[in-house]
Parts: structure tokens; C-alpha cells; sequence
């Protein structure tokens, strides 16, 4: 991020000089109002993570919440201690049941945003399709896909790629289209064939593209897989949320939807760093 | 696009390709329904697993439509609803943020944080804190909306280069004028481009909150009638959707038309 | 009182103006030069104070008679812009004193207009609405500028494009709204930070020429930050040499060339004696 805000004029002098605030004080102060630095990014948000918490606490010692609406963070943390070894087993299944379908939805999306790039017409005659593809609020089509496919793991991970496939769809094609065109030029100049631009430029430029497309695709494929499980499941932690939701057990949930967050993250960050194991390997450009 | 193929680009004059770029989408959607059409009629396809179009065009015209459309409105108002609480708390809160490099610094970990977390899954958590009314669902869009658009608010407001900035102050600016005269305008481009994913993201938010607790709206429909094997009834129910979607979208790409012609920069 | 009337004022105004701080009706200056107008007292400047401390200015001490214009050149890194910031306010400095008129430099004045190296200009807003905009700022909009803000334009040959968008205009033309902005509010002292150094050697010289001529007929003190010696010694009274590691001022030359003056002057002998001069004294300091 680029630095936003610029130095201001220098009253700290001003204000240890009029000695009206104490040096030390003066030095906190500044930190707090300084541009942003390392140490800040870290320790702030950790405060606000801190002070939530405490609030929390405080909400459920003195306002008496009703514990089926908000059990306070000491039941969520045991409730998850007592059930995490349950929780991940079915954390487990999730993602195993995402990853596939990030898989094949990455191999899909990456290889027909080659083709449609490959083929300008087939890109002229498919294309106006996947725009008007995009209009649809896909997500509403899962009980479609439940007539379709049923209750069981082909109708998470269809729904699933059918969500995830579109991101990574448009990203690559987005990222085939943004080579630099004085690059290709070059390539032209050394007469360069069709495939060996294609290959040797044109991919490698579009990397950081479809990578991005892969990390939003990796979200929207746990997407389907827990919308699918909220529906019809009896597996994996969609299911677990929907099953602590109908029994009340509030704190089941809760534990349940932070493990989720946790795994979404983790699946979001395990593209990540293939990304940049990739990268380092082949000293292409990261995003 | 630009430079879309590998072989030499053919010219093509403007106008064309704009209209092209409106009606080939419509061209190639009318082919698909046609296709689809005759391939119910060819396969004899059950109208449980795929009606015909058809099917779907004569419940739109028939006496369903009153039902569907009062659905097709609880949708449309709870999303609308979402939509603009989360415009004023996302451009609030962007505003807040942008002011203070300590504040912004503490939040915003967390606002990209969540853009990582299936946010969609969270669901059932606002169903249980807001109960099973309307009130539920329109927290939860709102709460789907909210992040394109304070992500996209913060990525405008701090988009100045501080050049500019440094002018405002030579000039003798207050940090409130540099916000409203300079900052503002600026980031309203980012604004609109968050605007547009919130928009979509709070039609598919109050579906996801109408499939696991709602009695009424687009989204209960759609489960009721795929639970009672009423595929002709669901793929029109998703029709309506689609039009509901594209009338949020085609709002908030009008307001950003007008705004950038009167900022245009 | 209609619009040709409150101009008839105006012009009137400003010549009842002029002659009260010392000029006749052709702009020529009398002899009521202050001589301390501008005092830079053993001004120094380092920021990030710590363990990362950058001293930008080592040790400046400088006087500058009002109605002068004064150039500052020097290497990068020699602090020159950092003094013009101090000058304007936009920064203190960490030990010593400025003072305008007596009066110290605390934040910056709307007696003092600023240009810089990007011309800022702010994308959204017309050429008129920019240069208007520090009275916008200032809350005191009124007819009376409308109209300035006009000729202004008018004087450096953009009364045509008076309603055009930056993204309209070529640099030259964008840095000569941005001479109309620092204008508008007639300020008595004109800072420039490499406002030209952005431009082609073309717009470079004829946006040179200009300022001279809308500097000759008022006379304003006039502070240039530039790189380039011929550019300074064209346009300056006095050309202050500095010098990087550390930060100081190392020659302060007085220009012999009479005013007004022309480009003719850079065809004489003894402005190319003067720039080899200066030139040996900034590379001196490169052993």
C-alpha cells in the first residue's frame, strides 16, 4: 500500500519543548499518530482483537445474555476444545470435498480460457454467453442442482465447480489479454511463433491473473460446498453449523463457523504459497 | 477486448462493437433458449429435470405470476434494503478509516481477513442472532455487501498521490476539505466498482438467508418448489431473480454514469 | 455594480495596490526593498528522527530582499526542496527559525503561492475551477476572482481552454494553470519546486520566458528550486549553489544581467561564463 498520508508538521518539538506532555509521552503519542510502521500493523489489530474479546466478556458478566444467543467466549472455547477433534474430521471432509473441486474447476477454467483465446472465434461465439452466464445469481441455482445430482458428494463438488469455474474462467482470459504489447511486439520482431509466444510470454504474464482467480475460485468453491451441506448434508462442517443451529447448541456453532474460517483461510492461503513456490521457481512476476 | 487473439486484429469501427457488445449477449442467450427448447422437445426431457422454456414463459404469462411476484418483491426489497444499509455504514466506516492511519491500521487486517473467509457460509449465525423475520435477512446482505464496498471506498480515498495532497495543504486546506473536495470525487470510480459487486452479492445474500429460514421470497420459494420436484416453478423463480439482480446492477450503473459525467476524471 | 464595473475596480485596485507597496504603474520597483523580507536563521532539518534519520538540511543561514528572485540549484539530494517546504510552511524545520516579514513560517499563508514539479491538478475539475480552487478553499469566493482567475488564463495564453479538463492539456499547458492557481490570491512570495523539470526542453524554455514576463510586471519575491543553472541564471537575480552530505549552502551569485530581460541574454558570453562557473562549483563538490 502506498503511504497515504503525509509527514505533518513537526509540534512534537513544540510540545517537549513546552514540556506540557512528558517525553515519554510524547514518544507514545507520536508512535500512535506516526505513518503507519510494522510494529503498528501488528499491534493494533491485535488491541481491537483484545478489546473484543473483553467487551464480550463483559457483555455476558453483566448484561446476563441469553447464553442460546450469545454464550460467552469462555463456553465457545471450551465447547471447541471438547469438539475439535469431531470439528476437524468434518473440517476435514470439507475441504478435501473443496480442493477436488478447486481442482477441477482450475483445469476446466485455465484450459477454456486458453481455447477462447486460442480461437478468436470461439471466443466471438461463446463468450456474449459466459457475460450472460454471469448475470445469474448462481448460488440460488443449488436446489437445481440438488434435482440434478442429488444429495450426496457429486452434487457438492458440481455445485461447487460450477461456482468456482467462472473466476478462474475470466481471470485467465483477463490475464492472457494483459501482456505487455511491447513484449509481444518484441516477439514479433524475432519472429516468434504463435505457440512459442503463447507459451513463453503470454502464460507467464498471465500467471498472477489466474492465480488470483484461483484464490477467489477457492473461496467460492467451500462456498458451494457448505451451501450444498446446509441443504442436504450429513457430512462436513456446513452440516455441523445447520445441525448445532436446529439443536440450539450455540457454542457447537460458533466453533463450528470459526474452524470454517479458519479452513477457508487456510485453503486461501495454501493457493497462495503454491503461487509462490511457482513464482520462485520460474522468476515470474507475483502479483 | 483488446488484443484478443493471437492472429492479426481485425479493425472493426466503434459503434459496432458496442452494439455488438449488448446484442450478442441477447443474440446468443435467444440461441441457448432456443436450443434448450428443442432439446426438452428432442429428448423428451421430463419437466422435472429440465422444463422447457416454453413451460417456464407460459407460468410467467399465467395466474402463478401474482404469487411469484410478490415473492420476486420480499426479495428485491429485503436485497435494496441490504444493499444501501451497507452503503452508508461501508462509505461511513471508509471515510472513519481514511482519516485515521491508526484506525486504519487496526481494521483493516480484518476487513481483508474476511474477504478470504466464506462469508456466504456465515448464514445461520444471523439467522440466529436477528431470529427468523426479516430483520435476519437483511442484516446478513447487508453484512455480504458491506466489505466490496468499504475495501473499494478505502482503495479510493487513499488513491490520491500525495502530490495533490501537498497542494491542498499549500493552500491552506483543512483535513476535512482535503477529504470532501479532493479525496471524495476521486474515489467515487472505486466507490461505483464496489457499488456493482454489492449490488450482485445482496441478491445472492438474501437468497442463501431465504433457503434456511424464510416462508416467503424467492429464495423459500425455490427450495419449496425444488422439495415438492416443481422444476418449472423453480427455474422461473430463478428467472425472476436473474431480472431482480440486473435491476439493482442496472440502478447502480446508471447513478455511476451520471455521477462520473458530473466527475468525470 | 455589474460585472465591467467591478473589473473597472479591480484594475483599479491593484494599481492603487502597486503603488502603495513601492511600484510605479509600469511595475517597475522603487527602492523599497526590504532586505530581510525573507530570514532563514541556522535552519536545520532532519526527519524520522531515530535510528533511520535522514538529515536533509544540514545547516542553512540566508536572506532574501524582498522583490528578488532567487534561485536555488544544487545536486539531488542537497536539501533544496526540503528548504522550500520550510519556506512554505509545509514543513518545520528541527532547529533554527524562518520568518517572513518578521513574522516565523508556522503552516502555510495564502500570501504565499506554491507551485510544484507535478502540476496537481486536480482531475475532475476545469482549468478555471482549478484555479480556482485555493479560494474555494479559503471560503471567499466572489466575482471578483471568477474574473482574476480569467485573465489570469488569459495572460499565459489559455483563454481558450478555460473549460477543459487536465486530462486535455499537455504539461506545459497543465503547469501554466497550476502559475494561474499559485496566483489567484496576488501573493506576495512565489515558491517553485522544479516546477519545469517534467516538461520537454521546448515547453521548458517557453514556460521559462513566461514566468519571467508575468514576474517582470509585478515583482513578487520569488523563490526557484530548480536543477538546471542555465534555466536559474536566466530567470534569477541571485543563484544560491547548495551541496548534498551535508547540507549546505557552499556559493551565493549575483546575477549582473539587467531587467527586463530577454532570451537574448543566453546568447552573451557572460551568461556562459557564469554557467561554467556555477557548474565548477557544484562539481567541486563531487570529488
Amino acid at each position: 500500500m502506498a503511504r497515504w498520508q503525509l509527514p505533518r508538521n513537526d509540534s512534537w518539538h513544540a510540545m517537549l519543548a513546552s514540556k506540557a506532555v512528558s517525553p515519554a509521552g510524547v514518544k507514545i503519542l507520536r508512535w500512535i499518530g506516526m505513518r503507519s510502521s510494522s510494529s503498528r500493523r501488528i499491534v493494533l489489530p491485535l488491541l481491537l482483537a483484545g478489546l473484543l474479546l473483553l467487551a464480550w466478556q463483559l457483555l455476558m458478566t453483566f448484561h446476563k445474555v441469553n447464553p442460546i444467543v450469545l454464550p460467552g467466549p469462555g463456553a465457545v472455547f471450551d465447547s471447541l476444545r471438547q469438539n475439535l477433534p469431531f470439528l476437524s474430521v468434518q473440517g476435514y471432509y470439507t475441504v478435501q470435498t473443496s480442493l477436488v473441486a478447486l481442482l477441477i474447476s482450475s483445469a476446466i477454467g485455465i484450459s477454456a480460457g486458453i481455447i477462447l483465446i486460442i480461437s478468436r472465434r470461439l471466443k466471438d461465439a461463446v463468450f456474449p454467453n459466459i457475460v450472460f452466464f454471469e448475470l445469474i445469481p448462481k448460488i440460488a441455482l443449488a436446489p437445481l442442482f440438488v434435482i440434478w445430482f442429488g444429495t450426496g458428494i457429486e452434487l457438492r463438488i458440481a455445485f461447487a465447480v460450477f461456482l468456482s469455474v467462472f473466476p478462474v474462467l475470466l481471470a485467465t482470459m483477463a490475464g492472457l489479454t494483459a501482456t505487455d504489447p511491447s513484449v509481444l511486439r518484441l516477439c514479433r520482431a524475432l519472429n516468434a511463433s504463435v505457440l512459442q509466444t503463447f507459451f513463453l510470454v503470454r502464460l507467464p504474464y498471465a500467471a498472477p491473473f489466474i492465480f488470483s482467480g484461483i484464490k477467489v475460485g477457492s473461496t467460492m468453491a467451500m462456498i458451494g460446498v457448505v451451501i450444498a451441506e446446509f441443504l442436504t448434508g450429513n457430512t462436513g462442517l456446513g452440516y455441523m453449523i445447520m445441525f448445532a443451529a436446529t439443536n440450539l447448541e450455540t457454542s457447537l456453532m460458533l466453533s463450528s463457523i470459526l474452524l470454517l474460517c479458519i479452513f477457508g483461510m487456510a485453503l486461501f492461503w495454501g493457493v497462495e504459497f503454491v503461487e509462490r513456490l511457482l513464482a520462485k521457481k520460474y522468476e515470474a512476476p507475483v502479483a | 477486448m483488446p488484443e484478443a487473439s493471437l492472429s492479426a486484429p481485425a479493425s472493426r469501427p466503434r459503434t459496432c462493437s458496442k452494439i455488438s457488445a449488448v446484442l450478442l449477449p441477447l443474440l446468443s442467450a435467444l440461441v441457448w433458449i432456443l436450443a434448450w427448447q428443442f432439446a426438452v422437445w428432442w429428448f423428451s426431457i421430463s419437466p422435472v429435470l429440465a422444463p422447457a422454456p416454453s413451460q417456464v414463459i407460459s407460468i410467467l404469462f399465467s395466474a402463478e405470476i401474482h404469487n411469484l411476484a410478490s415473492h420476486g418483491l420480499y426479495t428485491g426489497l429485503e436485497a435494496t434494503a441490504g444493499f444501501i444499509l451497507a452503503l452508508v455504514l461501508g462509505l461511513g466506516l471508509a471515510l472513519t478509516i481514511s482519516r485515521y492511519g491508526w484506525l486504519r491500521d487496526m481494521i483493516y487486517p480484518y476487513l481483508i481477513g474476511f474477504q478470504v473467509v466464506p462469508k456466504l457460509a456465515l448464514a445461520p449465525l444471523f439467522v440466529l442472532w436477528f431470529g427468523i423475520g426479516l430483520t435476519s435477512r437483511v442484516a446478513f446482505a447487508s453484512f455480504i455487501c458491506f466489505f466490496p464496498i468499504v475495501i473499494a471506498g478505502i482503495a479510493g480515498l487513499c488513491s490520491i498521490s500525495p502530490s495533490i495532497i501537498q497542494m491542498c495543504r499549500s493552500v491552506g486546506a483543512s483535513e476535512a476539505q482535503i477529504l470532501y473536495q479532493v479525496r471524495l470525487p476521486s474515489a467515487i470510480r472505486y466507490i461505483f466498482a464496489g457499488m456493482k459487486i454489492a449490488a450482485t452479492m445482496s441478491i445472492i445474500g438474501v437468497v442463501i438467508a431465504e433457503f434456511i429460514s424464510a416462508d416467503k421470497g424467492l429464495g423459500y420459494l425455490i427450495l419449496f418448489a425444488s422439495s415438492n420436484a416443481n422444476t418449472p416453478i423453480v427455474v422461473t423463480s430463478i428467472v425472476l431473480l436473474c431480472v431482480i439482480g440486473l435491476l439493482l446492477y442496472g440502478s447502480v450503473a446508471i447513478a455511476e454514469k451520471r455521477f462520473l459525467a458530473r466527475y468525470a476524471g | 455594480m455589474n460585472k465591467a464595473t467591478e473589473v473597472q475596480k479591480l484594475k483599479a485596485d491593484e494599481s492603487t495596490a502597486m503603488r502603495a507597496t513601492g511600484f510605479n504603474q509600469s511595475g517597475e520597483a522603487r527602492e523599497l526593498a526590504v532586505p530581510d523580507y525573507i530570514n532563514i536563521v541556522g535552519v536545520r532539518k532532519v526527519y524520522n528522527p531515530g535510528p533511520a534519520e535522514v538529515e536533509a538540511v544540514s545547516s542553512v543561514s540566508l536572506r532574501i530582499t524582498s522583490g528578488d528572485f532567487v534561485s536555488i540549484i544544487g545536486p539531488s539530494g542537497c536539501g533544496k526542496s526540503s528548504l522550500l517546504m520550510m519556506v512554505a510552511g509545509l514543513e518545520n524545520p528541527t532547529e533554527g527559525t524562518i520568518t517572513i516579514s518578521g513574522r516565523p513560517v508556522l503552516k502555510p499563508s495564502d500570501k504565499t503561492g506554491v507551485m510544484f514539479q507535478d502540476s496537481t491538478l486536480l482531475p475532475w475539475k476545469t482549468a478555471l475551477e482549478n484555479v480556482l480552487f485555493p479560494i474555494v478553499i479559503q471560503r471567499r469566493m466572489s466575482a471578483l476572482f471568477n474574473e482574476r482567475a480569467i485573465q489570469l488564463l488569459n495572460a499565459v495564453g489559455l483563454g481558450k481552454f478555460i473549460d477543459t479538463r487536465p486530462a486535455e492539456l499537455s504539461g506545459g499547458m497543465k503547469q501554466r494553470v497550476a502559475i494561474c492557481r499559485a496566483l489567484i490570491q496576488d501573493p506576495s512570495l512565489l515558491l517553485m519546486d522544479e516546477p519545469f523539470s517534467a516538461l520537454d526542453a521546448i515547453s521548458r524554455d517557453d514556460l521559462g520566458e513566461l514566468l519571467l514576463n508575468l514576474w517582470q510586471k509585478t515583482h513578487k519575491t520569488a523563490l526557484f528550486v530548480t536543477h538546471s543553472i542555465r534555466e536559474a541564471v536566466f530567470l534569477s537575480d541571485r543563484v544560491i549553489v547548495m551541496a548534498p552530505r551535508p547540507s549546505r549552502i557552499i556559493a551565493d551569485v549575483k546575477i549582473p544581467f539587467g531587467r527586463p530581460r530577454n532570451t537574448a541574454v543566453q546568447e552573451t558570453a557572460e551568461y556562459a561564463k557564469l554557467c561554467a562557473n556555477l557548474r565548477a562549483q557544484i562539481g567541486s563538490q563531487h570529488a
